[in-house]
Protein backbone atom coordinates (compact mmCIF):
# COMPACT_ATOMS: atom_id res chain seq x y z
CA UNK A 1 0.00 0.00 0.00
CA UNK A 2 2.90 2.55 1.01
CA UNK A 3 4.28 2.10 -2.70
CA UNK A 4 1.18 2.50 -4.06
CA UNK A 5 0.23 5.33 -2.32
CA UNK A 6 4.15 7.17 -2.81
CA UNK A 7 3.49 5.96 -7.01
CA UNK A 8 0.24 7.93 -7.09
CA UNK A 9 1.79 11.27 -5.30
CA UNK A 10 4.31 10.92 -7.50
CA UNK A 11 2.32 10.53 -10.83
CA UNK A 12 0.54 13.62 -9.06
CA UNK A 13 3.51 15.87 -8.91
CA UNK A 14 4.38 14.08 -12.24
CA UNK A 15 7.86 12.98 -10.66
CA UNK A 16 9.51 9.65 -10.63
CA UNK A 17 8.54 7.54 -7.03
CA UNK A 18 12.09 7.33 -6.22
CA UNK A 19 12.63 10.71 -5.69
CA UNK A 20 9.24 10.85 -3.10
CA UNK A 21 10.99 10.21 0.27
CA UNK A 22 9.05 8.93 3.46
CA UNK A 23 9.83 11.77 5.27
CA UNK A 24 9.33 14.34 2.86
CA UNK A 25 7.05 17.75 4.56
CA UNK A 26 3.86 17.50 2.26
CA UNK A 27 3.63 21.45 2.13
CA UNK A 28 7.56 21.48 0.37
CA UNK A 29 6.33 19.11 -2.00
CA UNK A 30 3.55 20.45 -2.83
CA UNK A 31 3.73 24.30 -1.60
CA UNK A 32 -0.02 25.10 -3.41
CA UNK A 33 -2.72 24.40 -0.80
CA UNK A 34 -5.32 24.17 -3.14
CA UNK A 35 -2.90 21.22 -4.75
CA UNK A 36 -2.89 19.63 -1.40
CA UNK A 37 -6.54 19.66 -1.19
CA UNK A 38 -6.72 17.80 -4.77
CA UNK A 39 -3.70 15.55 -4.04
CA UNK A 40 -6.12 14.30 -0.58
CA UNK A 41 -9.18 13.85 -3.01
CA UNK A 42 -7.62 12.10 -5.37
CA UNK A 43 -5.78 9.47 -3.25
CA UNK A 44 -9.56 8.87 -1.84
CA UNK A 45 -10.93 8.58 -5.42
CA UNK A 46 -8.04 6.10 -6.01
CA UNK A 47 -7.96 3.90 -2.72
CA UNK A 48 -11.84 4.43 -2.26
CA UNK A 49 -11.28 5.80 1.26
CA UNK A 50 -12.89 8.74 3.25
CA UNK A 51 -10.90 11.26 5.17
CA UNK A 52 -11.71 14.23 7.52
CA UNK A 53 -10.32 17.17 8.10
CA UNK A 54 -9.25 15.42 11.51
CA UNK A 55 -7.87 12.55 10.22
CA UNK A 56 -5.24 15.38 8.63
CA UNK A 57 -4.57 17.45 11.57
CA UNK A 58 -1.46 15.75 12.34
CA UNK A 59 -0.24 15.04 8.98
CA UNK A 60 3.07 16.35 8.03
CA UNK A 61 4.95 13.80 5.63
CA UNK A 62 4.29 11.74 2.88
CA UNK A 63 4.47 8.57 5.69
CA UNK A 64 1.96 10.45 7.87
CA UNK A 65 -0.01 10.78 4.73
CA UNK A 66 0.36 6.57 3.72
CA UNK A 67 -0.57 6.05 7.33
CA UNK A 68 -3.60 7.89 7.31
CA UNK A 69 -5.00 6.17 3.87
CA UNK A 70 -3.69 2.56 5.07
CA UNK A 71 -5.96 3.14 8.63
CA UNK A 72 -8.81 4.15 6.67
CA UNK A 73 -8.84 1.45 4.25
CA UNK A 74 -7.85 -1.07 7.38
CA UNK A 75 -11.08 0.21 9.15
CA UNK A 76 -12.79 -0.10 6.01
CA UNK A 77 -11.95 -3.90 5.72
CA UNK B 1 -10.66 56.39 -16.56
CA UNK B 2 -11.05 54.00 -14.00
CA UNK B 3 -10.11 54.76 -10.50
CA UNK B 4 -7.67 52.67 -7.73
CA UNK B 5 -10.01 52.05 -5.63
CA UNK B 6 -12.18 50.26 -8.26
CA UNK B 7 -9.19 48.38 -10.22
CA UNK B 8 -8.29 47.02 -6.80
CA UNK B 9 -12.13 45.69 -6.24
CA UNK B 10 -12.60 44.68 -9.92
CA UNK B 11 -8.84 43.02 -10.17
CA UNK B 12 -9.93 41.12 -6.71
CA UNK B 13 -12.94 39.74 -8.70
CA UNK B 14 -11.00 38.36 -11.22
CA UNK B 15 -8.01 36.85 -9.31
CA UNK B 16 -10.68 35.08 -7.24
CA UNK B 17 -12.45 33.64 -10.34
CA UNK B 18 -9.66 32.39 -11.99
CA UNK B 19 -8.54 30.66 -8.68
CA UNK B 20 -12.05 29.43 -8.50
CA UNK B 21 -11.32 28.22 -12.13
CA UNK B 22 -8.27 26.27 -11.73
CA UNK B 23 -9.43 24.87 -8.46
CA UNK B 24 -12.06 23.37 -9.45
CA UNK B 25 -11.10 22.45 -12.78
CA UNK B 26 -8.38 20.44 -11.30
CA UNK B 27 -11.11 18.88 -9.24
CA UNK B 28 -13.44 18.25 -11.69
CA UNK B 29 -10.53 16.04 -13.12
CA UNK B 30 -9.82 13.93 -10.39
CA UNK B 31 -13.36 12.89 -9.88
CA UNK B 32 -14.82 10.12 -11.08
CA UNK B 33 -17.67 10.56 -13.58
CA UNK B 34 -21.25 11.43 -12.07
CA UNK B 35 -23.73 14.61 -11.28
CA UNK B 36 -20.78 16.04 -9.30
CA UNK B 37 -18.30 16.14 -11.92
CA UNK B 38 -21.12 17.24 -14.68
CA UNK B 39 -21.96 19.86 -12.35
CA UNK B 40 -18.28 20.96 -11.37
CA UNK B 41 -17.99 20.93 -15.26
CA UNK B 42 -20.48 23.86 -15.38
CA UNK B 43 -19.09 25.48 -12.53
CA UNK B 44 -15.52 25.95 -13.18
CA UNK B 45 -16.35 27.45 -16.89
CA UNK B 46 -18.73 30.03 -15.19
CA UNK B 47 -15.20 31.23 -13.05
CA UNK B 48 -13.39 30.83 -16.29
CA UNK B 49 -15.97 33.14 -18.36
CA UNK B 50 -16.27 35.36 -15.11
CA UNK B 51 -12.82 35.84 -14.51
CA UNK B 52 -13.14 36.91 -18.74
CA UNK B 53 -16.05 39.43 -18.24
CA UNK B 54 -13.99 40.92 -15.22
CA UNK B 55 -10.64 41.53 -17.24
CA UNK B 56 -12.85 42.75 -20.32
CA UNK B 57 -14.67 45.10 -17.69
CA UNK B 58 -11.33 46.84 -16.80
CA UNK B 59 -10.36 47.42 -20.42
CA UNK B 60 -13.53 48.93 -21.44
CA UNK B 61 -12.95 51.38 -18.47
CA UNK B 62 -9.60 52.05 -19.98
CA UNK B 63 -7.41 49.66 -17.05
CA UNK B 64 -5.46 47.01 -17.09
CA UNK B 65 -6.01 44.27 -14.44
CA UNK B 66 -3.74 44.71 -11.22
CA UNK B 67 -1.68 41.14 -10.20
CA UNK B 68 -3.03 40.61 -6.84
CA UNK B 69 -1.32 37.69 -5.13
CA UNK B 70 -4.53 36.60 -2.51
CA UNK B 71 -7.82 35.83 -3.82
CA UNK B 72 -10.55 35.32 -1.58
CA UNK B 73 -10.56 31.46 -1.59
CA UNK B 74 -7.15 32.03 0.14
CA UNK B 75 -7.78 33.68 3.29
CA UNK B 76 -10.83 30.88 3.11
CA UNK B 77 -8.75 27.83 3.18
CA UNK B 78 -6.04 29.85 6.23
CA UNK B 79 -8.78 30.60 7.94
CA UNK B 80 -10.99 27.13 7.76
CA UNK B 81 -7.74 24.73 7.75
CA UNK B 82 -7.64 22.38 4.30
CA UNK B 83 -10.66 20.55 3.71
CA UNK B 84 -9.95 16.94 3.30
CA UNK B 85 -12.54 15.44 1.13
CA UNK B 86 -15.65 16.63 -1.64
CA UNK B 87 -18.14 17.00 1.34
CA UNK B 88 -15.74 19.86 2.90
CA UNK B 89 -14.64 20.81 -0.29
CA UNK B 90 -18.60 21.61 -1.25
CA UNK B 91 -19.13 23.23 2.21
CA UNK B 92 -16.84 25.59 2.37
CA UNK B 93 -17.25 26.66 -1.48
CA UNK B 94 -20.93 26.75 -0.70
CA UNK B 95 -20.56 29.32 2.69
CA UNK B 96 -18.10 30.91 0.24
CA UNK B 97 -20.33 31.15 -2.67
CA UNK B 98 -22.70 33.10 -0.41
CA UNK B 99 -20.37 35.77 0.77
CA UNK B 100 -19.64 36.34 -2.93
CA UNK B 101 -22.76 37.08 -3.95
CA UNK B 102 -23.88 39.43 -1.05
CA UNK B 103 -20.57 41.30 -2.41
CA UNK B 104 -21.89 41.43 -5.69
CA UNK B 105 -24.84 42.39 -4.51
CA UNK B 106 -23.80 45.15 -2.26
CA UNK B 107 -21.46 46.24 -5.16
CA UNK B 108 -24.13 46.58 -7.44
CA UNK B 109 -26.23 48.83 -4.90
CA UNK B 110 -23.86 51.86 -5.40
CA UNK B 111 -24.91 54.61 -6.76
CA UNK B 112 -23.85 55.97 -10.33
CA UNK B 113 -22.01 52.68 -10.77
CA UNK B 114 -20.43 52.55 -14.56
CA UNK B 115 -22.81 50.47 -16.38
CA UNK B 116 -20.19 47.99 -17.72
CA UNK B 117 -19.39 47.24 -13.75
CA UNK B 118 -23.06 47.00 -13.59
CA UNK B 119 -23.82 44.57 -16.09
CA UNK B 120 -21.42 42.58 -15.37
CA UNK B 121 -22.09 42.04 -11.61
CA UNK B 122 -25.85 41.07 -12.87
CA UNK B 123 -24.46 38.36 -15.17
CA UNK B 124 -22.30 36.98 -13.02
CA UNK B 125 -24.85 37.03 -9.98
CA UNK B 126 -26.90 34.69 -12.02
CA UNK B 127 -24.56 32.29 -12.85
CA UNK B 128 -23.54 32.29 -8.77
CA UNK B 129 -26.89 31.71 -7.88
CA UNK B 130 -26.73 28.39 -9.72
CA UNK B 131 -23.67 27.76 -7.88
CA UNK B 132 -25.26 27.95 -4.58
CA UNK B 133 -28.18 25.52 -5.93
CA UNK B 134 -26.28 22.84 -7.28
CA UNK B 135 -23.93 22.81 -4.27
CA UNK B 136 -26.87 22.61 -1.98
CA UNK B 137 -27.93 19.60 -4.00
CA UNK B 138 -24.94 17.98 -4.38
CA UNK B 139 -24.49 17.91 -0.42
CA UNK B 140 -28.06 16.78 0.23
CA UNK B 141 -26.87 13.77 -1.53
CA UNK B 142 -24.13 13.24 0.25
CA UNK B 143 -25.88 13.06 3.55
CA UNK B 144 -26.17 9.33 3.59
CA UNK B 145 -22.88 8.69 3.14
CA UNK B 146 -21.41 11.47 5.97
CA UNK B 147 -24.77 11.97 7.65
CA UNK B 148 -26.84 15.12 8.49
CA UNK B 149 -24.74 15.78 11.85
CA UNK B 150 -21.07 15.67 10.29
CA UNK B 151 -22.37 17.89 7.58
CA UNK B 152 -24.13 20.54 10.15
CA UNK B 153 -21.25 20.19 11.84
CA UNK B 154 -19.06 21.31 9.05
CA UNK B 155 -21.07 23.72 7.80
CA UNK B 156 -21.13 25.74 11.36
CA UNK B 157 -17.09 25.56 10.74
CA UNK B 158 -17.00 27.41 7.83
CA UNK B 159 -19.40 29.81 9.05
CA UNK B 160 -17.27 30.94 11.74
CA UNK B 161 -14.50 30.83 9.71
CA UNK B 162 -16.11 33.14 7.02
CA UNK B 163 -17.01 35.47 9.73
CA UNK B 164 -13.34 35.23 10.65
CA UNK B 165 -12.42 36.12 7.19
CA UNK B 166 -14.40 38.83 6.52
CA UNK B 167 -13.31 40.53 10.51
CA UNK B 168 -9.95 39.79 9.29
CA UNK B 169 -9.44 41.28 5.83
CA UNK B 170 -12.89 41.53 3.60
CA UNK B 171 -13.28 44.14 5.55
CA UNK B 172 -10.75 45.77 3.23
CA UNK B 173 -13.07 44.59 0.57
CA UNK B 174 -16.31 46.36 1.99
CA UNK B 175 -14.11 49.85 2.77
CA UNK B 176 -13.67 50.17 -0.66
CA UNK B 177 -17.08 49.61 -1.51
CA UNK B 178 -18.00 52.36 1.46
CA UNK B 179 -15.98 54.65 -0.09
CA UNK B 180 -17.32 54.03 -3.63
CA UNK B 181 -20.89 54.92 -2.76
CA UNK B 182 -19.91 57.58 -0.53
CA UNK B 183 -17.64 58.87 -3.88
CA UNK B 184 -20.65 58.30 -5.95
CA UNK B 185 -23.62 59.20 -4.04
Amino acid sequence: MKEKVREKIAAFLNQPPASIQDDAILTTLVPESFLLVELVIELQEEFGVRLMQDDLRDVKTVNDLTAVVERNLQAKE
Amino acid sequence: MIDDNDLWILSYYRISEISGALFFGRLARSLKPGPIQHDMTKHFSDEALHAWYWTECIEKLGGKPRKLLEAYQDQYLSAAGMPANLMEVLSLTQVFERRVINQYARHSQVPNLPVEILETLQKIMVDEKWHIQWIGDALRDLVPEFGKEVLEQTMKRYWQADQEVYEKTLQEHEDRIAHLIQKRS
